[in-house]
């Protein structure tokens, strides 16, 4: 019974410095900024269909609470601001993949997948011109 | 590709080399040039090895300029592999499958595996290196425990068809959909019907590339079966009506 009464006290006694720190917290003052940027990635050639380029949209959320600071950042839009079209097949396959690989590239951060394995010549330029723009996104 | 913004250690890197991105993303903390030697390996491979390039050694020796014996030692090496695989896969996996000498399907395996062994050598644990879609992962996506690697579906590019959690491991997709029908049955000289894709994994890229790449060219009977009796590779097939056949040990995700 002694026992349980030190260890209870012992509890409460390690518990009260946690309150306060909680609450210290919670009266610290919190920032939020979030600032909303494009960044262009390098134009790169896809194969034998010509130049593509990308650009993303990143939302960063600045969070500062008392002297800590936290980043976030959210790829929110991907857009194809220059893509190959100097042949009809090329203007084929960009109608009908840059869209579904814009769709990609958005659920890809969602699935948290780090790479994708078997890619064709537009999505590999698709690709290494996004992460150039992302590499970008994460200097800003 | 990386779409993920979250902060996190590292250095990520992607170069247009040898005909596709090369990316290399470091999960160590390392100073930004530590990758300098790895590009400068990749550049050097791709003026020795380029069936693009006329002054390189490939092309001098496919145009009887230059003899097998005096090329560097690395090109020796490669085209001795290249005959060891074309026996152990029956003649499917074929440095000559077009007519004249292209060990391209080889050296960008062969390629990545030294930059792996090169970064490891300068003491780095935690990376992975992907040359158009096919790639060397070590240790892990650091914050998390493994590298997630999604295998694209070959007949809708806006779904990957499974997704591969590991750690140590080459991961190698061929298939109809990558530039085209690139890869043919060499005995038919025509690509094979009823595979759509295949995905090797194991320990060496050059490998695991080779083996996909002859497993794809099999077609969707012989190839399956073969990739079974693999030792130390996984493999898993998609057939042109989307049925998924894995080897035992294929870590699915």
């Amino acid at each position: 019974m002694r026992r349980t009464i030190t260890i209870l006290l012992t509890v409460l006694v390690l518990s009260l410095p946690i309150a306060e720190a909680t609450a210290a917290v919670e009266t610290t003052k919190k920032k939020v900024i979030v600032v909303t940027k494009r960044f262009t990635g390098s134009a790169f050639e896809a194969g034998r269909w010509g130049t593509l380029q990308v650009t993303i949209t990143v939302r960063k959320t600045t969070t500062i609470t008392g002297t800590k600071r936290k980043v976030e950042r959210k790829l929110t839009a991907v857009s194809v601001p220059t893509y190959p079209d100097h042949t009809d097949r090329s203007v084929y396959i960009n109608s009908q993949a840059l869209p579904i690989l814009k769709s990609e590239a958005l659920r890809a951060q969602s699935a948290s997948i780090d790479m994708v394995s078997g890619a064709t010549d537009s999505s590999e330029a698709f690709a290494e011109s996004l992460q150039s723009a992302i590499l970008k996104a994460k200097k800003a | 590709m990386s779409a993920v913004l979250a902060a996190r250690p590292g250095v990520c890197r992607v170069e247009h080399v040898m005909g596709m991105p090369i990316v290399a993303d470091v999960r160590d903390a390392i100073p930004a040039d530590a990758l300098d030697d790895v590009f400068d390996w990749f550049r050097w491979v791709d003026a020795t090895f380029s069936t693009y390039k006329p002054g390189s050694e490939v092309s001098r020796i496919a145009s009887g300029d230059l003899a097998i014996e005096d090329a560097h030692p690395d090109v020796r090496a490669v085209l001795d592999r290249c005959e060891e695989l074309r026996g152990q896969t029956g003649g499917y996996f074929d440095a000559h499958a077009g007519g004249t000498l292209d060990p391209s399907g080889l050296v960008k395996g062969w390629s990545v595996d030294r930059a792996a062994e090169m970064l490891q050598t300068g003491g780095l644990r935690n990376f992975a290196l992907n040359a158009g879609g096919d790639m060397r992962l070590s240790g892990r996506a650091v914050p998390e425990f493994t590298w997630r690697v999604g295998i694209q579906h070959p007949l809708d590019r806006t779904e990957v068809a499974a997704v591969i959690e590991a750690r140590e491991l080459a991961v190698a997709t061929s298939g109809a959909y990558a530039r085209g029908d690139h890869v043919l049955d060499p005995h038919t000289r025509r690509p094979p019907e009823g595979v759509l894709s295949v995905t090797v994994v194991g320990p060496d890229l050059a490998t695991a590339d080779a083996y996909a790449t002859a497993a794809f060219a099999m077609g969707r009977l012989d190839g399956p079966r073969w990739t079974a009796r693999l030792r130390g590779y996984e493999a898993m097939t998609i057939l042109a009506d989307e049925t998924v056949l894995s080897t035992g040990g294929f870590p699915h995700g």
